[in-house]
C-alpha cells in the first residue's frame, strides 16, 4: 500500500492541504474508523504484549499522518486499546468491549488461546478481525472449514502471520540451506523447549518438519522443560552429554537467559546454536542482559526485512518511542496488521463488514515490512501464505537477518568462534 | 544412565537447594509462629530481586553484599503487612486469610510491574559466569556461595531463635499463644518481627539467586506454590524441615529432570507432596499430627 | 425475601433485549462465575473444605465435552453430562483421600492444589488431548452443538446454570444435609460424638461440587472455543472461583451471586479505567487492595453483612 510512490503522493496531498490551509480542515472533516487492538499487556506477556500495542498506535500516527483513509475522505484511524490479561475469558469480553464501543475491525491477540476465543466474536457480530499474530493452524481452519460446510456464511477472521507449519519447514529449509553454504555437515542436533504452548508446538512442528525433509542431520534427543523453569543446570548437562552439533532451543525470555548463562558455564561446545524459532534470543533487553552470551545464536523467526527502506525508518522511529527497543518480530507484525487494514479499507470505501471481507479477499500489498515469500496475500483458509520467517543472527550485539540470502544483510558466522 | 550426569544432577540439585531452604524456612517460620499462610511469599521474593538489580545497578552493589540490605527492607515490608494486615486476621477463618495473603500478592505483583515493567531482568555479578571444575563435574561458584551463604543465614536464624530472648520468645509464642501471653510476652510484637524476619528470608533468598535467576513480576506465583510443596513436605512449621525440605525437592526436581523428560520434574515435587500429606502430613522432619 | 429473589430473577429474564453485546457479555460472566462459585459453595462454604483446586473440575469437564465433540461427534448437550461425571469421579478420589486422612485447613488446600497442578501438568504432556497447543473448537453457531449466534443465548443458559445450582444448593440447605455440612464446618469433633458420618456428608457435597463444576467445563469450552492445560487446569482460575464465593459469603445462598454481582462489574470498570489511562498492571493492585478491604472490614462477606444491615435498620 504505502510505497514510496503512494508516500510521496500523500505527503504531496497533505502539504497541499496544508498550503491551502484552515479552510481545507473545515471541508474534509474526515470521519473516524475504530480499529479495536486486543494484546496481552499485563501478565507474564506483557513484554510482547506492549511491543504490538506500541506497534499498532505507531502504524495507525504513520497512516494518519499520510492523509488517512482517502478513499473515505481522508477517514482516520483510531485504536480502541484492549488488554487479555493473558486470559480468554477476558479475551473475549475484551473484544466484545472493543466492538461495543465501535470497532470496525479487530487485532490481536498474540496467544492462539486467546485469540481463539475472539474468533466466536467476530462470526456473532460480524466484525473482521484480522489476526496479527498467533501460529495455531486451526485458528484460520476452523472457521474456513465452517463456512465450507455452511455452519457459517462468510468468514470474517483472517491472519497475516506464518502457521507453526510454515515455522517448522522453514527452519529445516533455512538450517539446510545455510549449512550447505558454510560447507558444514551438523549431524546431531539436539531440541530442548518450554513446555508451553509456543514450545511445545513449535518442537512438534520442526520434528515433523526433520521427518518430511530428511536433511541430512536428526534430532537425536527433544529435551522439554517447564515453562517456568527455574533451573535448567542438569537439562544442558544432560544437553552436554549428548555432545550434540547444533542445539535447537525454544524459549521464553527468562529461561533463554538461564540456558545460555548454563550453557557457558558448563562450557558446552557446540557448531551452533539455531533455533527453530522462538522469543527470547533476539528482543534488544535479552541482548543487554546476556551481552556476549547472545552473539552468534541464530532463530528462525519472522523479521521485518530491513532492506526495506521503509522498514528502516520505522524502525528507527520505533527505537525511539519504546526506549531503545527493536522493532522485531511482535512490533512488526502488529504494525503490518494496521497497514494491511489500511490497504483494505482504502480499496473497500466502506467499512461495511462485507465490503471489508471482499476487500481482504483481494488483498496484493506488495514490498511488506516484513522477511516474506511474496506480496501479502491471503488464500482459502484465510492466511496469507507468503508470511515466512527469516534466520536471524546476533552479529555484533544486533540481530541481523543472514538468510535467505535475498533478504540477508550480512553474511552468517557458522560454525560459532570457540569461546 | 551416564554416571557423571546423575553426580552433576545431584550437586545442582543441592547447591540450588539452599535457595528453596531460605525461601521455604521462612514460610515454615510465620506458619509456626501465626498460623498464617503467606499466599504473598513469592511475590516478596520477586522484590528482594528487584531490590538487588536496583542495588546492583543504581549503586554497583554485588548482590552477594547488597542481600542485606534487601533482607532489611523485606524485614520492613514484613513487619509492616502483619501490623497493618495481618493481626487483625489472626482469628479469622482459614479463607479469609488466604484471600486477604493473596490481595497482598496481587498487589506486590503488579506494583512491580507497574514500577519495573514486564521485561526479564537479571543482575549481574561478578560471580555470575565462574565455574570450578573438579573432574568432569562442574560447580556453580555463584550457586556455591548462594548454598553457602544460605546455609549461614539458617545457622544465624537458629542462634537467633535459640540464644535471644526475643528468638525465644518468637518460639514461646509458636508453641503456646495463651502461655507467652501469661507469662508477659509481647505477643503483637513478636508476631511482628517474626513475620518480618519470614519475609527477610524469601527477601535474602530472592537477592542471592538474582545473579543465577533472571525474573519477571509473574514469577512469585510459582516461587509460592515451590515454597508451599517444600514446608508440606519437610513438615509445617518446622524450621529442620524446611531446610531439608528444600534440599530434598531441589535434589528430586534435578533428578527428574536427570531420569525423566524434565518437562515433567514438576510432577516429581507434587507427588512427593500428595503422597506426604497422605501418610505424614507432618512432613518427614516435623513433630506431631497436622 | 422469595418475592426479591422471584422478581430479580424475573428482572434478569427480561433484560436481554435492553442490553448491548458487551454488556451481555459481563452478565454471561457474572452467571457463570456465580455458577462455578456456587457449585464451590456446597464444600468451601457450607462444608468449610476449602479447596483450591476446582479448576481441575472445570478442566475435566471442558476436555472431556470438547474431545467428545470433536472426536466422536457426540453433541455437548451429552457430553456436558460425562464431563461433570468425570469430574465428579475425580472430585470424589480427592474427597475420599483427603477427608479419609483427615487433612483440614491448609492441608487440604494444597492436596486440592496439588491434584489440579498434577492434572495440568499431564494434559501438558498428553498430546492425545492436544498438549501445551490445547484443543480448538470449530465456531459454527448451531445450537445442536452447543454453540450459539447470539450471545443471548449464551445469557440464558449461564443463567440458567446459575440458578439451577443456586436451586440445588437451597434445597440442600433446607434438608438434614445441608444443617450437617454447617455443623461439620463450625465443629466435626462433635458432630462425630453424635453420630453424624462427617467423612460421608463431606464426600457427598464434594461430588455434587465438582459434577456441577464439571458441567460448568462444557460452557467455558464452547463459550470460548479454546482450551490450553494452562488455563482450565491452572491456579488463577481455582482462585477466580473462590473469590466471588468468599467475597459475597460463604456458605449462604446468595453469597457467590452477590459476589459475582460485584466482583465481575469491578474488574471489567478497573481494567477499562487504568487502560485509558495507561498503566498496565494498576487495575490488578486496584483489585487487590479491594481483596484486602473486604477481607478487613466485611470478612463474613457481604451478603452476611448486608442482611445484618437491613435487619438492623427497623430496631434503630
Amino acid at each position: 500500500m504505502v510505497n514510496r510512490r503512494t508516500f510521496l503522493k500523500t505527503t504531496g496531498v497533505a502539504a497541499g492541504a496544508a498550503a491551502l490551509g484552515f479552510p481545507a480542515v473545515l471541508r474534509a472533516q474526515p470521519k473516524e474508523i475504530k480499529i479495536g487492538a486486543v494484546h496481552p499487556v499485563t501478565g507474564p506477556l506483557a513484554e510482547i504484549g506492549q511491543a504490538c500495542r506500541l506497534g499498532a498506535q505507531m502504524a495507525v500516527d504513520a497512516v494518519n499522518a499520510a492523509g488517512g483513509i482517502k478513499s473515505m475522505g481522508g477517514a482516520r484511524l483510531e485504536l480502541i486499546l484492549a488488554d487479555t490479561e493473558n486470559k480468554p475469558d477476558v479475551a473475549r469480553a475484551e473484544a466484545e468491549r472493543v466492538i461495543n464501543a465501535g470497532a470496525q475491525i479487530i487485532t490481536g491477540a498474540f496467544h492462539s488461546g486467546q485469540t481463539a476465543a475472539m474468533v466466536p466474536v467476530a462470526q456473532q457480530k460480524r466484525v473482521p478481525f484480522l489476526i496479527d499474530i498467533s501460529a495455531a493452524d486451526p485458528i484460520t481452519l476452523n472457521v474456513a472449514e465452517s463456512v465450507k460446510k455452511g455452519d457459517q456464511k462468510v468468514q470474517y477472521v483472517y491472519r497475516n502471520f506464518p502457521t507453526t507449519r510454515i515455522f517448522g519447514l522453514r527452519a529445516v529449509q533455512f538450517m539446510t540451506e545455510v549449512f550447505r553454504e558454510a560447507k558444514v555437515s551438523p549431524k546431531r542436533v539436539v531440541l530442548m523447549y518450554t513446555n508451553d504452548l509456543f514450545g511445545q508446538t513449535q518442537a512438534r512442528q520442526f520434528q515433523a518438519a526433520v521427518k518430511e525433509k530428511n536433511p541430512g542431520f536428526e534430532i537425536v534427543e527433544a529435551i522439554p522443560y517447564p515453562e517456568n523453569a527455574t533451573d535448567l543446570s542438569t537439562e544442558v548437562s544432560r544437553v552436554k552429554a549428548l555432545k550434540p552439533d547444533i542445539l535447537a532451543p525454544v524459549t521464553r525470555a527468562t529461561t533463554a537467559i538461564l540456558m545460555l548463562q548454563e550453557l557457558a558455564k558448563q562450557r558446552v561446545e557446540l557448531m551452533g546454536i539455531i533455533s527453530p524459532g522462538t522469543p527470547g534470543l533476539y528482543e534488544a533487553g535479552q541482548i543487554a542482559q546476556l551481552k556476549e552470551l547472545i552473539e552468534y545464536v541464530m532463530d528462525c523467526v519472522p523479521w521485518p526485512n530491513y532492506k526495506n527502506p521503509r522498514t528502516q525508518k520505522v524502525a528507527e522511529e520505533y527505537a525511539k518511542r519504546s526506549g531503545g527497543k527493536n522493532f522485531d518480530t511482535n512490533s512488526g507484525y502488529s504494525y503490518e496488521a494496521i497497514l494491511v487494514m489500511a490497504d483494505v479499507l482504502e480499496r473497500a470505501k466502506s467499512t461495511d463488514p462485507d465490503a471489508i471481507v471482499d476487500a481482504i479477499k483481494k488483498t496484493n500489498l506488495k514490498d511488506p515490512l516484513m522477511v516474506s515469500g511474496g506480496p501479502i496475500v491471503f488464500n482459502e483458509v484465510g492466511d496469507n501464505p507468503n508470511a515466512s520467517t527469516a534466520m536471524v543472527q546476533i552479529l555484533g550485539q544486533k540481530p541481523v537477518v543472514v538468510w535467505p540470502k535475498d533478504a540477508a544483510a550480512q553474511k552468517f558466522v557458522l560454525p560459532r568462534p570457540k569461546a | 544412565m551416564d554416571p557423571t550426569l546423575i553426580g552433576q544432577g545431584l550437586l545442582n540439585g543441592l547447591l540450588f537447594g539452599g535457595v528453596y531452604s531460605l525461601m521455604a524456612v521462612g514460610l515454615t517460620l510465620i506458619f509456626g509462629v501465626m498460623r498464617v499462610v503467606n499466599f504473598a511469599h513469592g511475590d516478596m521474593m520477586v522484590w528482594g530481586m528487584y531490590l538487588a538489580w536496583l542495588l546492583a545497578t543504581r549503586a554497583g552493589v554485588d548482590p552477594y553484599a547488597g542481600f542485606l540490605v534487601c533482607a532489611a527492607a523485606l524485614f520492613v515490608l514484613g513487619f509492616a503487612v502483619q501490623r497493618a494486615l495481618v493481626d487483625r486476621i489472626l482469628d479469622a477463618p482459614h479463607e479469609m486469610q488466604i484471600l486477604l495473603m493473596l490481595g497482598v500478592a496481587l498487589v506486590l505483583e503488579n506494583a512491580a510491574l507497574v514500577t519495573f515493567g514486564p521485561d526479564p531482568h537479571r543482575v549481574r555479578s561478578a560471580l555470575g559466569l565462574s565455574t570450578l571444575w573438579v573432574g568432569p563435574i562442574f560447580v556453580d561458584v555463584a550457586r556455591l556461595v548462594t548454598f553457602a551463604v544460605a546455609i549461614a543465614l539458617t545457622f544465624v536464624l537458629y542462634l537467633f531463635l535459640f540464644r535471644t530472648d526475643l528468638g525465644k520468645a518468637i518460639r514461646a509464642a509458636a508453641d503456646n499463644t495463651y502461655g507467652a501471653l501469661v507469662i508477659g510476652i509481647d505477643v503483637r510484637r513478636v508476631y511482628a518481627v517474626a513475620f518480618g524476619i519470614g519475609a527477610a528470608c524469601v527477601g535474602a533468598a530472592g537477592a542471592l539467586v538474582s545473579a543465577v535467576l533472571p525474573f519477571q513480576p509473574s514469577a512469585g506465583l510459582s516461587a509460592s506454590v515451590t515454597s508451599f510443596n517444600i514446608v508440606i513436605i519437610g513438615g509445617m512449621g518446622s524450621l529442620l524441615g524446611a531446610f531439608l525440605g528444600g534440599l530434598l525437592v531441589s535434589v528430586a526436581e534435578s533428578l527428574g529432570a536427570v531420569f525423566l523428560a524434565p518437562s515433567l520434574k514438576e510432577l516429581v515435587s507434587f507427588s512427593l507432596l500428595i503422597l506426604i500429606l497422605l501418610f505424614r502430613p507432618a512432613g518427614l522432619f516435623g513433630k506431631g499430627a497436622a | 425475601m422469595r418475592w426479591a429473589g422471584l422478581v430479580g430473577v424475573l428482572v434478569l429474564l427480561a433484560l436481554p433485549p435492553f442490553l448491548d453485546s458487551y454488556v451481555t457479555t459481563i452478565f454471561i460472566f457474572i452467571f457463570f462465575y456465580g455458577f462455578l462459585g456456587q457449585a464451590w459453595n456446597l464444600v468451601g462454604g457450607y462444608a468449610g473444605q476449602l479447596s483450591l483446586g476446582h479448576a481441575a473440575f472445570v478442566g475435566i469437564g471442558a476436555y472431556t465435552a470438547a474431545m467428545l465433540s470433536m472426536k466422536a461427534g457426540v453433541t455437548p448437550w451429552l457430553g456436558m453430562f460425562a464431563g461433570g461425571a468425570l469430574a465428579a469421579v475425580l472430585g470424589a478420589a480427592i474427597g475420599y483421600l483427603g477427608f479419609r486422612f483427615r487433612l483440614r485447613g491448609f492441608y487440604f488446600v494444597l492436596l486440592t492444589v496439588a491434584f489440579a497442578e498434577v492434572c495440568r501438568i499431564v494434559a501438558l504432556n498428553t498430546e492425545a488431548i492436544g498438549g501445551a497447543l490445547g484443543l480448538y473448537i470449530t465456531f459454527t453457531g448451531n445450537p445442536r452443538q452447543f454453540q450459539f449466534q447470539d450471545n443471548r443465548s449464551y445469557y440464558y443458559i449461564a443463567l440458567a446454570l446459575m440458578l439451577g445450582a443456586t436451586g440445588i444448593v437451597t434445597l440442600i440447605e433446607r434438608r438434614r444435609f445441608g444443617a450437617y455440612l454447617t455443623a461439620i464446618r463450625e465443629d466435626e469433633t462433635a458432630c462425630e460424638a453424635l453420630g453424624v458420618n462427617a467423612f460421608k456428608y463431606k464426600l457427598l457435597a464434594m461430588i455434587v461440587s465438582s459434577f456441577l463444576t464439571g458441567i460448568g467445563g462444557t460452557f467455558y469450552a464452547f463459550y470460548l472455543f479454546s482450551l490450553q492445560p494452562n488455563t482450565v487446569f491452572g491456579i488463577p482460575l481455582s482462585v477466580e472461583i473462590i473469590i466471588r464465593p468468599i467475597i459475597g459469603g460463604a456458605g449462604t445462598v446468595l453469597g457467590p451471586i452477590l459476589g459475582s454481582f460485584i466482583l465481575s462489574p469491578l474488574a471489567e470498570l478497573s481494567r477499562f479505567y487504568f487502560a485509558k489511562a495507561g498503566w498496565s498492571g494498576a487495575h490488578l493492585m486496584v483489585y487487590g487492595v479491594l481483596l484486602i478491604g473486604v477481607v478487613l472490614f466485611v470478612p463474613q462477606g457481604a451478603y452476611p453483612y448486608l442482611r445484618r444491615l437491613f435487619a438492623g435498620r427497623p430496631k434503630a
